[in-house]
């Protein structure tokens, strides 16, 4: 028997002197590490092991922590159309962001991504494809964007712009979302059209939005600086390693206490608790409660910072004053909640909390799974005085474990914990998120929310679910760039039958030859209820692109266009271009560019990336990474924005960007800078305010909200209670939590698959079972399970609410808006004691077993996000897995072992 | 797993090693020694005929009989150069992939980690039936000893090289060596 494996190889080319070098930075998590890429021809000679003889200067072998090239960190690419060896290996002249040269395994592999018709990196899509008799054929791209464009005019014309269903990714490149967005929403406007990780286009933490925190205000030397930080639904070091590994790692070893919220313990929980930190392992989606827990022992040992609340929480009034026009127009209203959120200030807030039964320490307790000790422990932590009288500098993180399991209890309630302790604008003592993708968004236009048909109770319409748009047969055509789409979303089983129905059973499809008849062939489709699909991606996936997709257009990466982008700590960067793009894969700037001249719009003429960039920039101006200055600067310097950027190498320069009266360009260590003096603006933007094009917004200095204070929120629990009770494993269940792996992180889209040492690390998806729930299911690590459900509730249709709880998940059941429909996955089993008894985990979107099938298709009904990380699920072996009996491929040590 | 599935184990785990033809592609082309050697590395191939691999040296690094469960023994492969520093371990009776002796549990890897070069010496650990080193002091990378040394997590851009063992009545040799020293650009290098 072989199963994947990966032959690793003894020997590596070293580069030689004159190999080129460029700088560029991971493309895969937030943190985005700094790389240097060197590239020589073929055939010219290799660099030798003595220092005078290669590109590094130094003499191999290397000592510990110098430069070292891994053989999977070499490739072959076409520059040119020359072929050249390329190595991609870690920035050792970083100072900040990868500080020494650090490396995770994910960028660490990152030649491994570059094409290679040697490789499993073949299948790149190299040529646009048009489905002709079920078949994906290769046609040139005139071909297929007049199709394309002919089809979308026609939709948008007689079906309205909102059947024009765009779903894109919102981090990959400035140049690419900023042309995307222009498109969709400033052209087409359709209401229909939202990013790769929610169903609509909504804030992903409205307890942050609400309260006032942005939610990448911090700086990464605060997460180091702090004394005590509480990590919520994350392990930093397993998701965004460097962070942790060259921040937070630093600051436990001089004495930080980490606290860590998470149902798992993995290397970095286990890293904590061995350096003496808390693990609080909850049941999942029942963060708000052991916040509130730990709240109230705070409150009640009167240990609230209240210098702090005084001078920086909002009074009744002030609370009151909503942008000029009242309370009722700021979001927080719009989310319809009628007073459940807000407080008159502190001592409202106060009041409620300690009225809340489920607070109550036992209860709590009992609630989450978390001994009575550990709560207490943790709130002595981050909110008692010390002995002589100063308040520990305390900082609370959040990600996704936590936010996508009760999306905005959990987000309102970590908003008021950092406050009452004083978190929030001070050098080490931050809140915000640590973060997923990095940060490539930039809008050319605005939702136009009012289109969308569905309202809230209240006043205003929420941002149209485009999930459940397509369900109900809405969408005519669906235009989807670099996502999955389905495996993405929850219920996706459901999903994908949705797209089955409106795109392959319906009876128009393209079986001629005749462009004319293609063009009228999908548009009678769309007519005749059904739906078009449009796809851009570097590979052909699975459903959507090789099931679903009419049209397919390849795109062009990381490597083979120069990108800008911003990181956690809003540092921008430029990512160069290295290698010519496989075959005619284009970016995506300029396939929509393409589409939209055709497509009759203006303002698609641009000749470059570093055009569609220049543009962009004026639109960044009142956003956290405002690079608009960087361009002003770069022009008054003669150069271009992309060059001044590739000059500021692998630092970059954090956003946002100003330019003082000396001419000197400035970035931005951290926003809500309380701290901030008179002179440190002058330094900033000059001594009389702003001047020029610079633009200086509420952020700076003070929060985000309308007084510029924070909006202390209540976070009740029975706004999410009557879902978590009915959604509790009932029988055989068992919770079911989902996440990234380390070796897998932000970079599943082609290592996972493509990448041989981490297919032989992870070849299949795999669930993670605590040993008493194993032993009692027969169950051992290796074994084949089926995960299955038939509790899988979607919410199915777009409905107006005028009651105040008719988006209550019991409204909508007792209403008959919910509908419990099926789903099953298969996943290889890992026995293991680092998952809490009671709970599984599995990989988060793995495309060929997608557990997000299993997770409910019903959104927060507060902010309109999906709660991904909450689901039951049985559990049932099935056989035994190949793995089970070799030792080649995956590993089914514990992950905690230190 | 149970003892019994490490047995029934042990029949399939040899099927899913390289052969020795690809073994012997991924040595070293340096010829720098000239060895006939028997390989019993793959349970299930021993009794392949004997081979010429070119590259590397057959070092004499332990007695099996002396060998105690779970006290790794210290070594230099493939030469006293830099960062050459393995470690030999038997596993307590728990199989390995590339395991020898009579319960296939004795393994040897190069004990740098491959991701920074941090020693590992003295972070062998056995969690149940696993058998894994590390964490790394330096970046927490943890390795798993019975599967060829694969990451289990941590930051390492490949398994730990894994030393290729034969044992000749009760002497364990080092023969050869799979996956690249930290430091180096090839295993074989001119001191």
């Amino acid at each position: 028997m072989s199963t994947n494996y990966y032959l690793p190889e003894d020997k590596v080319p070293l580069p030689p002197k004159h190999a080129e070098v460029l700088t560029t930075c991971c493309d895969y998590c937030v943190v985005a590490c700094a790389y240097k890429v060197y590239r020589w021809p073929l055939g010219s000679n290799d660099g030798g092991p003595k220092a005078n003889e290669n590109a590094y200067g130094i003499d191999f072998p290397s000592n510990a922590l110098q430069d070292w090239v891994a053989p999977a960190q070499h490739n072959v690419v076409m520059h040119n159309m020359v072929p050249h060896n390329v190595v991609i290996t870690p920035n050792k002249d970083a100072k900040t962001v990868n500080t020494n040269g650090d490396s995770s395994i994910r960028g660490g592999l990152i030649a491994q991504k570059c094409y290679n018709p040697k490789t499993p990196t073949r299948d790149r899509l190299t040529t646009p494809l048009l489905r002709i008799y079920g078949i994906l054929q290769p046609v040139p791209w005139d071909f297929a964007l007049d199709i394309a464009a002919e089809v979308a005019k026609h939709v948008i014309a007689k079906h309205g712009a909102n059947a024009y269903s765009v779903k894109t990714f919102s981090y990959q490149y400035i140049e690419n979302t900023y042309a995307i967005t222009k498109f969709a929403a400033r052209h087409i406007n359709t209401a229909s059209f939202t990013f790769h990780d929610t169903p609509s286009d909504v804030t992903s933490t409205p307890g942050f939005r609400d309260a006032g925190f942005d939610n990448f205000g911090p700086s990464y030397d605060d997460w180091k600086n702090s004394e005590v930080l509480m990590c919520c639904g994350t392990d930093p070091y397993e998701t965004k390693t460097i962070l942790f590994t060259q921040h937070i790692m630093p600051g436990i070893q001089r004495g930080m206490k980490a606290i860590m919220v998470n149902p798992r313990e993995t290397a970095g929980v286990a890293y904590v608790k061995k350096m003496g930190g808390l693990h609080l392992d909850l049941y999942p989606g029942t963060d708000t409660v052991l916040l509130g827990a730990i709240a109230r022992v705070v409150l009640e040992n009167g240990w609230e910072d209240q210098e702090w609340l005084k001078k920086w929480v909002n009074n009744k009034w002030e609370s009151n004053s909503g942008f000029g026009q009242g309370t009722r127009n700021t979001p927080w209203q719009w989310r319809t909640t009628w007073g459940k959120f807000q407080t008159k200030g502190f001592e409202d807030y106060k009041k409620w909390l300690l009225s809340q039964p489920e607070y109550e320490l036992a209860k709590a307790a009992e609630i989450t799974g978390v001994e009575p000790e550990k709560i207490k422990t943790a709130a002595e932590w981050i909110a008692k005085p010390k002995a002589d009288g100063t308040r520990p500098k305390s900082s609370f993180g959040i990600e996704k474990g936590f936010y996508w399991s009760n999306n905005t209890g959990n987000t309102n309630a970590i908003s008021s914990l950092a406050t009452i302790c004083g978190a929030g604008g001070r050098p080490g003592q931050v809140v915000g998120r640590f973060g997923g993708h990095q940060r490539g968004g930039q809008r050319g236009g605005g939702l136009p929310r009012n289109k969308s048909p569905e309202k809230v109770p209240g006043r205003r319409r929420r941002a149209l679910d485009t999930d459940r748009w397509l369900v109900s047969g809405h969408t005519r055509m669906a235009h989807v760039i670099g996502t999955t789409w389905i495996q993405a979303m929850c219920g996706s089983q459901g999903l994908q039958e949705a797209f089955q129905e409106l795109v392959v059973k319906n009876p128009n499809q393209v079986r001629t030859h005749d462009k004319q008849e293609i063009i009228d062939t999908l548009k009678a489709r769309a007519d005749s209820g059904g739906m078009v699909v449009i796809d851009q991606d570097i590979y052909l996936r699975n459903p959507i692109g090789s099931q679903f997709a009419d049209i397919i257009f390849p795109a062009a990466t990381w490597g083979e266009e120069d990108f800008m982008r911003a990181n956690g700590e809003r540092r921008l960067r430029l990512y160069q271009k290295f290698y010519d793009a496989p075959g005619d894969a284009k970016p995506d700037w300029w396939i929509i560019a393409q589409l939209g001249k055709r497509m009759g719009f203006d303002g698609f003429d641009w000749k470059n990336a570093n055009d569609v960039a220049e543009e962009s920039s004026r639109f960044s101006r009142a956003g956290r990474k405002a690079y608009h200055m960087l361009k002003v600067y770069a022009h008054n310097h003669g150069r271009t924005l992309h060059e001044q950027l590739r000059l500021l190498g692998a630092d970059g320069i954090q956003g946002p960007t100003f330019i003082n009266d000396k001419g000197e360009l400035k970035g931005t260590v951290r926003l809500h800078n309380t701290l901030a003096t008179q002179e440190d603006c002058a330094e900033r933007q000059g001594p009389n305010g702003p001047w020029g094009a610079n633009m200086v917004n509420k952020k700076m200095t003070h929060f985000n909200s309308q007084t510029g204070k924070i909006n202390l929120q209540k976070h009740p629990w029975s706004l999410f209670s009557d879902y978590w009770a009915w959604l509790k494993p009932q029988g055989e269940e068992l919770w079911m939590t989902n996440g990234r792996i380390n070796e897998v992180w932000q970079s599943g889209f082609d290592d996972q698959q493509r990448r041989p040492y981490i297919t032989q690390r992870w070849p299949e998806n795999f669930v993670e079972v605590h040993p008493d729930d194993a032993k009692t299911r027969g169950i051992e690590s290796g074994d084949y399970v089926m995960l299955h459900s038939d509790r899988v509730p979607s919410h199915k249709d777009t409905i107006i609410g005028v009651y105040n709880d008719h988006f209550q998940f019991a409204s909508l059941m007792e209403r008959g808006h919910i509908e419990l429909s099926k789903a099953a996955v298969t996943a290889v089993a890992v026995v293991t004691p680092h998952i809490k008894k009671g709970v599984l985990y599995t990989m988060f979107i793995d495309m060929r077993q997608p557990s997000n099938a299993i997770m409910p298709r019903v959104v927060d009904h507060i902010s309109g996000n999906y709660n991904y990380k909450l689901g039951v699920v049985k559990v049932n072996k099935l056989g035994e897995s190949k793995y089970k009996k070799e030792f080649r491929s995956m590993s089914f040590a514990p992950r905690n072992i230190t | 797993m149970t003892t019994k599935t490490h047995d029934e184990s042990a029949a399939e785990h040899g099927k899913c090693m390289l052969n020795r033809r690809e073994f012997m592609l991924y040595s070293g082309a340096t010829a720098t020694a000239v060895s006939t050697t028997t390989i019993t590395l793959f349970p299930g191939t021993t009794q392949a005929q004997e081979a010429r691999v070119v590259g590397y040296p057959r070092k004499l690094i332990a007695k099996l009989s002396e060998l105690k469960d779970h006290e790794p023994v210290n070594f230099n492969y493939p030469d006293d150069n830099k960062n050459a520093f393995c470690m030999l371990v038997k596993m307590g009776n728990v199989k390995a992939g590339g395991g020898i002796g009579p319960q296939n549990d004795v393994v040897a890897f190069g004990s740098l980690c491959t991701h920074q070069g941090g020693p590992l010496a003295g972070t062998y650990k056995v969690t149940d039936d696993q058998r894994t080193l590390g964490q790394c002091p330096f970046h927490l990378s943890v390795y798993d000893l019975r599967r060829h040394g694969i990451i289990v997590s941590g930051q390492a851009y490949q398994s730990l090289p894994q030393v290729m063992l034969e044992v000749d009545g009760d002497d364990v040799y080092a023969v050869s060596m799979m996956g690249l020293l930290y430091g180096r650009n090839e295993n074989l290098m001119a001191a």
